[in-house]
C-alpha cells in the first residue's frame, strides 16, 4: 500500500510502511538488485548520458550508487537525487554491458517511484503528466478523439494554417519538431476491427494470437498495426485484438506513477487471459509487458504469479516470425537499409538477430551497417519533453551514425521512429523511417500488385 | 543536466570554477560527490571536496596550481576502475578529472605511434585503428572503459601481456602537471632512449602520486596476420599448471595464457556470458597463439600435444572468429562476473613464480577455509600473476575486516614462495602495509625520497601506495576509521 496523503503530516511512518533507511514507501528499489553491483565500471561507456557528461552520477554505476546510499541512509530523496535518476533515459544498455546482469533499469523505475511519492509534480510538468499520462494514455475513447481531431488538422488545412501563422512559434520547441514530422493519421485498427472477435489467418490456421496495438501507437501509426494484422494472418495466424486492453503504462512507470502502472498491468493481464501468445510490434510496450511481474514485488503480491505468466507468453513481433516462420516475400524491394536497434528491443528483449534477418529476407533490400546502432536515439518515452538539452546530445550522436547513403532507416519501436524522424528532419537528411514488420508487409503488398503507401511525407 | 550556476559560499570551489570556465565542469553538492567516493575498490570510502573537469593541460595545470598554493589535497581521476583505491580521496581531495580530455590527437602509422589525452578509452584505440591493420597492445580486461592515463598510473597489464609487455613497454612519451603546476614533456617526439635518467619509466606505474599525465604517446603494434583459441579443461589443478609450464617450455611464446578455477568459472557461467564450461571442472586455460599464419598450426598442434600428456579431460580449437570472441568476453568479464555469486569481492593481485601455483593455490584453499570466506582464482598463468578473488558480503558485520585479513594473507602466501604483491592493479590503499612483505624500512625510504623530489609538499594523492615507515599497525587503525566513516 502506497503511503497516502494524510499519513504524511505525521512524521516517519517508517515501520509499518515497510521502509528502508530514507526510502519511505513500499515498494522501494530492491537491495537484490544493487547487491550484484561490485562498482567495476564496465557499464560507464555504454552509458548515453555518462558518454556526454563525463560525469559519474550520470553513469549507471552512480546512480546504483546513490540509489543504495539513499537505503543505507547517507542520502535523502530529494530534488538533487532526483537530477541524476530523472536524466537517465532508461534506455537499458548498460544492462547489456554488465557482466553480473544488474537490472539498473529495474533500479531506476524504482527510486523514480519513491522520487514521485516524495515529490509529487509540480508546475508545468505536472500539468503536462497529468494530461497524458493520466487524462490521455488510460483512455482509448480520448485518444480516438484525439486522433480525429489530428486528422482533421492535417485534412482540413488547418495544419498548413497554423504551420504558416506565427502560432507555431509559441509551441515549444520539441512539440514544433513532433508536429513537423507527425505522420498522416489513420484511423485505429482497434476501431476498425471493433466487430470481429478474431481476423482470420488466409490460407490454414497455424496458430492464434493476441494483438497488443498499443496507445498513441494505434493513433499516430495505426498503419503499422495493419501491416502487423497482415503479415501475421498471411503467414498463419488467427489474429484476435482483446478490446479492453489498454495503455501497457510504460510511460508511467519510466515516470515514476507506479499506482496507474499497476492499475494498467492488471487491466492487460485480465484482458489477454485467454490468449497464449501476445504479439507486440513497439518494444518499448513488449519490455514493459514482459516486466509486470517488478511492479507487484511489495505491493499487491497476490498479482505477481498472474504477472510472471503473462509475461512469458509476450513476444515481439519479429522474433515471433523470425522462430515460426514467415513466407519469404517474391516481390523486390531495391532500397539500401540500415537497421536501429531500439533500447527496449536490443537491450530489453534481446533480440538483435530477428529483425535483420526478416529485412535480409525481402529481395532487393542491401543492409547498411549502422555504428553504434544499439545506442539510444533519446527518445525514451517523455524524456524528449523532460530532458530536451540531453536529448537534443543523444539524437545528435544517433543521427552521425547514420549511414549518408542510405534510403530507409528501419526499427521496432514507435518512439524511436518519431525520435528518428525529427533528427531526419533537424539535420537535413533524407531518409524514410519506417517498422520493420512495415517493409516486409509493403514487400508482400507489392507481391500481391498493390501499392505499398509511404507513411512518411 | 549539470548545474549551471555556482551555488556555494566556499571560495575554493567558486575559485577552482573559475579556472575550468563554467560551473557544468565541477561538482560539489553532496548527492553528486558521493557517486566519487570510491573506485572499482569500494572497501574504503571518502568524499571528495570537489570534483573538476579540465578540458586542456593549461587547465589541469592552473588547477593543481591552485590547489598547490592553497594547501588543498588532489588527486588526479580516469574511469576509476581502480582495484587498489588510488582514486578514493581519502583526505577529501579536489578530484580532478580526466575524462572530458579524451581526443586522439594524432595517428602516425609510419612511425607506428599514436598521441592521446589520458581520458582516452583504452579500446577505442585499437577500434579506430584496427581497420588500418594497427592495435594497441596493453588489454587490461577493463579496457572497454578505463583510461589510457589510468594504465599508464598503474602500468596496466592484460592477458596478451605475456607475449607483448605491460603498459610501460608501450609508452614513448609523456606530458606531465606537476604536482606545482609545471608542465613537463618527456621523449617529446616519441625517441626512446634518451641520456639521463628513465623518468618515463619512473613516472609509468607510479600511481597518479608524482604527477598528472596530461598527454600519453603510445606504441601501436601491426595486428597479427592470424590467431587462434584453444580451450583446455582439467580436473586437477596440478595438471593444469603443469601444463602451462610445458607450453613455455617447450619454447611456445602464447600472446596469452590465462587459467580460471572452480569458483571462477561457477562464477563466469552465472553471470551475463556463459559459454559452457562445465561446472565440475578443476581448472579451464584459454591458450591464445598469434602470428604469421604459417607457424600457428604447428603451434597449435604442440600445445593440444602438452595437454593431452597432461591429462586433460577435454581441449579444443575456437571454431570461428565468434566463438573465439565469446570466449575472451566469458573471461575477461570475470571480474564482474563475481556479482552474480556474491555481494562483494576483493581481488588480489599477487605474482608468483609459475611453478609454485599448485603449491600457492593450496595455500588459498587453506585461507579460504580458515576464514571461512569463499575466495576464486583468476591466473595469467602464463606470467604467473595471480587474482584470488575473495568474496563476502559487506552487510555482514565483521565480513569486510575478514575479507581484507584473508586477501593480505593471500599475497604473504605470494610473497612467501619468492613472488611479490602486485602485478597489475598496484598497490594504492589496499597494499600499503603489504608492501612490507617485500621492501623493509629503508627500501621504503628511498621510495618516498624519490616521491618528495616530485611531490614536496605531499597533496598530491597522498597515502597511496607506501605505509608510513615503522608505524604499521596505526596506519591499520586509520584505515579502520576510514572505513567506519563511510
Ligand atoms: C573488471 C576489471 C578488470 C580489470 N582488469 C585489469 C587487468 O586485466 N589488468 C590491469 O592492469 N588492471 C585491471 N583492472 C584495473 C584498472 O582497470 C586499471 O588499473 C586501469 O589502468 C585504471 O584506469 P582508470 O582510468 O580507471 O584509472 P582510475 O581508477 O581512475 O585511477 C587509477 C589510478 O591512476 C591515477 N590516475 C588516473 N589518471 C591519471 C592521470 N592522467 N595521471 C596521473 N595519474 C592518474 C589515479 O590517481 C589512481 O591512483 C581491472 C579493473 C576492473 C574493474
Ligand atoms: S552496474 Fe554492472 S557493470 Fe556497472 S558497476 Fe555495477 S556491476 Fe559493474
Ligand atoms: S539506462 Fe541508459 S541512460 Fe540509464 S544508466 Fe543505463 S545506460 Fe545510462
Amino acid at each position: 500500500m502506497s503511503l497516502r496523503e494524510k499519513d504524511l503530516g505525521k512524521g516517519p511512518a517508517c515501520t509499518t510502511m515497510k521502509s528502508l533507511s530514507n526510502y519511505l514507501w513500499s515498494d522501494h528499489p530492491d537491495e537484490k538488485k544493487w547487491a550484484d553491483c561490485t562498482h567495476c565500471g564496465m557499464c560507464l561507456e555504454s552509458c548515453p548520458t555518462y558518454e556526454l557528461t563525463g560525469q559519474e552520477q550520470h553513469s549507471p554505476r552512480g546512480r546504483v550508487h546513490l540509489i543504495k546510499s539513499v537505503a543505507e541512509g547517507k542520502l535523502e530523496v530529494n530534488s538533487h537525487f532526483m537530477e541524476p535518476v530523472f536524466a537517465c533515459l532508461d534506455c537499458r544498455a548498460c544492462t547489456t554491458a554488465c557482466p553480473a546482469n544488474v537490472d539498473v533499469g529495474g533500479l531506476i523505475e524504482e527510486a523514480r517511484g519513491q522520487i514521485r511519492q516524495a515529490m509529487p509534480l509540480k508546475g508545468w510538468k505536472g500539468a503536462v503528466s497529468k494530461v497524458f499520462l493520466q487524462g490521455l494514455f488510460p483512455h482509448q475513447n480520448r485518444l480516438n478523439s484525439l486522433g480525429s481531431f489530428l486528422r482533421f488538422y492535417q485534412k482540413s488545412g488547418m495544419q498548413k494554417v497554423i504551420r504558416k501563422s506565427k502560432l507555431i512559434n509559441i509551441m515549444p520547441q520539441h512539440l514544433v519538431e513532433m508536429e513537423a514530422i507527425m505522420p498522416e493519421i489513420q484511423p485505429s485498427v482497434r476501431q476498425k476491427y471493433k466487430n470481429e472477435n478474431v481476423i482470420k489467418a488466409k490460407g490454414k490456421t497455424k496458430n492464434e494470437v493476441a494483438f497488443l496495438t498499443g496507445c498513441v501507437m494505434d493513433v499516430m501509426f495505426s498503419d503499422i498495426n495493419d501491416s502487423t494484422i497482415n503479415v501475421l494472418t498471411r503467414n498463419g495466424n488467427d489474429v484476435s485484438i482483446p478490446q479492453n486492453q489498454t495503455c501497457c503504462g510504460a510511460l508511467h512507470v519510466h515516470a515514476g506513477d507506479r499506482d496507474t502502472g499497476r492499475k494498467l498491468a492488471k487491466q492487460n493481464i485480465e484482458a489477454f487471459s485467454g490468449a497464449e501468445k501476445v504479439i507486440v510490434n513497439a518494444a518499448g510496450c513488449g519490455c514493459m509487458l514482459k516486466e509486470y511481474a517488478e511492479l507487484f514485488r511489495e505491493e499487491e503480491p497476490e498479482w505477481h504469479e498472474k504477472a510472471l505468466l503473462f509475461s512469458t507468453k509476450v513476444e515481439d513481433i519479429s522474433k515471433y516470425l523470425h522462430d515460426t516462420g514467415f513466407e519469404k516475400p517474391k516481390a523486390t524491394i531495391n532500397k539500401r537499409v540500415t537497421y536501429h536497434d531500439a533500447c527496449h528491443l536490443a537491450h530489453g528483449q534481446g533480440v538483435r538477430n530477428e529483425p535483420r534477418d526478416i529485412l535480409l529476407a525481402i529481395p532487393g533490400v542491401e543492409m547498411v551497417h549502422m555504428q553504434n546502432s544499439d545506442r539510444c536515439c533519446g527518445s525514451a518515452g517523455i524524456y524528449n519533453i523532460t530532458n530536451p538539452e540531453m536529448a537534443g546530445a543523444v539524437l545528435e550522436s544517433k543521427m552521425e551514425n547514420v549511414p549518408e547513403d542510405v534510403e530507409m532507416i528501419s526499427m521496432g519501436n514507435p518512439g524511436c521512429m518519431l525520435q528518428m524522424a525529427i533528427g531526419v528532419k533537424k539535420y537535413g537528411r533524407n531518409q524514410k523511417v519506417v517498422h520493420t514488420i512495415q517493409l516486409l508487409d509493403w514487400a508482400y503488398q507489392k507481391e500481391d500488385g498493390i501499392e505499398g503507401k509511404d507513411i512518411w511525407q | 543536466m549539470a548545474v549551471k550556476k555556482i551555488k556555494t559560499k566556499d571560495k575554493h570551489i567558486k575559485n577552482l570554477a573559475t579556472i575550468v570556465g563554467d560551473a557544468s565542469s565541477i561538482l560539489y553538492q553532496k548527492v553528486d560527490l558521493l557517486a566519487y567516493e570510491c573506485d572499482g575498490f569500494t572497501v574504503y570510502k571518502h568524499s571528495p571536496k570537489a570534483v573538476v573537469f579540465p578540458k586542456n593541460t593549461n587547465e589541469v595545470s592552473a588547477l593543481v596550481k591552485y590547489c598547490s598554493d592553497n594547501q588543498l589535497p588532489f588527486l588526479a581521476r580516469g574511469a576509476g576502475t581502480g582495484l587498489s583505491g588510488g582514486a578514493i580521496p581519502l583526505n577529501n581531495e579536489v578530484i580532478i578529472s580526466l575524462v572530458k580530455m579524451k581526443k586522439l590527437l594524432n595517428v602516425d602509422l609510419e612511425n607506428r605511434l599514436a598521441v592521446v589525452q589520458p581520458g582516452y578509452v583504452n579500446l577505442k584505440l585499437t577500434n579506430s585503428i584496427s581497420d588500418k591493420g594497427y592495435y594497441y597492445a596493453p588489454d587490461p580486461s577493463s579496457q572497454s572503459c578505463c583510461t589510457i592515463g589510468g594504465n599508464v598510473a598503474e602500468n596496466a597489464g592484460g592477458a596478451h601481456c605475456l607475449k607483448y609487455g605491460v603498459t610501460t613497454n608501450h609508452i614513448l612519451g609523456l606530458e606531465v602537471v606537476l604536482p606545482n603546476g609545471d608542465i613537463i614533456e618527456l621523449s617529446e617526439n616519441g625517441i626512446l632512449d634518451v641520456p639521463g635518467y628513465d623518468l618515463l619509466g619512473l613516472l609509468t606505474g607510479s600511481e597518479g602520486t608524482l604527477g598528472i599525465v596530461t598527454k600519453i604517446t603510445v606504441r601501436i603494434l601491426k595486428s597479427p596476420e592470424s590467431k587462434q583459441t584453444v580451450l583446455a579443461y582439467f580436473d586437477r589443478v596440478d595438471d593444469g599448471s603443469q601444463a602451462v609450464s610445458d607450453i613455455i617450455s617447450a619454447g611456445i611464446v602464447p600472446a596469452a595464457l590465462e587459467m580460471m578455477d572452480k569458483t571462477a568459472i561457477e562464477a563466469v557461467e552465472s553471470a551475463a556470458f556463459p559459454v559452457g564450461h562445465p561446472r565440475d571442472i578443476a581448472a579451464v586455460l584459454l591458450i591464445e597463439v598469434d602470428g604469421i599464419a604459417a607457424g600457428i598450426d604447428e603451434q597449435i598442434n604442440q600445445i593440444l600435444e602438452v595437454c593431452k600428456k597432461r591429462n586433460v579431460r577435454e581441449v579444443r580449437e575456437a571454431k570461428d572468429e565468434q566463438e573465439r570472441a565469446s570466449w575472451w568476453a566469458n573471461r575477461k568479464t570475470g571480474f564482474g562476473a563475481m556479482g552474480a555469486i556474491s555481494p562483494d569481492y576483493l581481488v588480489q593481485d599477487g605474482v608468483i613464480p609459475r611453478s609454485k601455483l599448485p603449491e600457492v593455490l593450496k595455500r588459498i584453499e587453506q585461507i579460504s577455509q580458515e576464514s571461512g570466506l569463499r575466495i576464486a582464482n583468476i591466473f595469467h598463468a602464463g606470467d604467473g600473476n595471480l587474482h584470488p578473488l575473495v568474496l563476502f558480503d559487506a552487510r555482514i558485520p565483521g565480513e569486510t575486516d575478514k575479507a581484507i585479513l584473508a586477501g593480505s594473507a593471500c599475497l604473504q602466501a605470494c610473497a612467501d614462495v619468492g613472488g611479490t604483491i602486485t602485478g597489475e592493479h598496484g598497490v594504492g590503499i589496499e597494499k600499503r602495509e603489504e608492501m612490507r612483505f617485500v621492501f623493509n624500512d629503508e627500501e621504503i625510504i628511498a621510495q618516498t625520497n624519490i616521491r618528495e623530489v616530485f611531490n614536496p609538499k605531499n597533496l598530491l594523492n597522498a597515502g597511496k601506495l607506501f605505509p608510513t615507515p615503522g608505524r604499521c599497525g596505526e596506519i591499520k587503525q586509520v584505515m579502520k576509521e576510514a572505513t567506519t566513516v563511510s
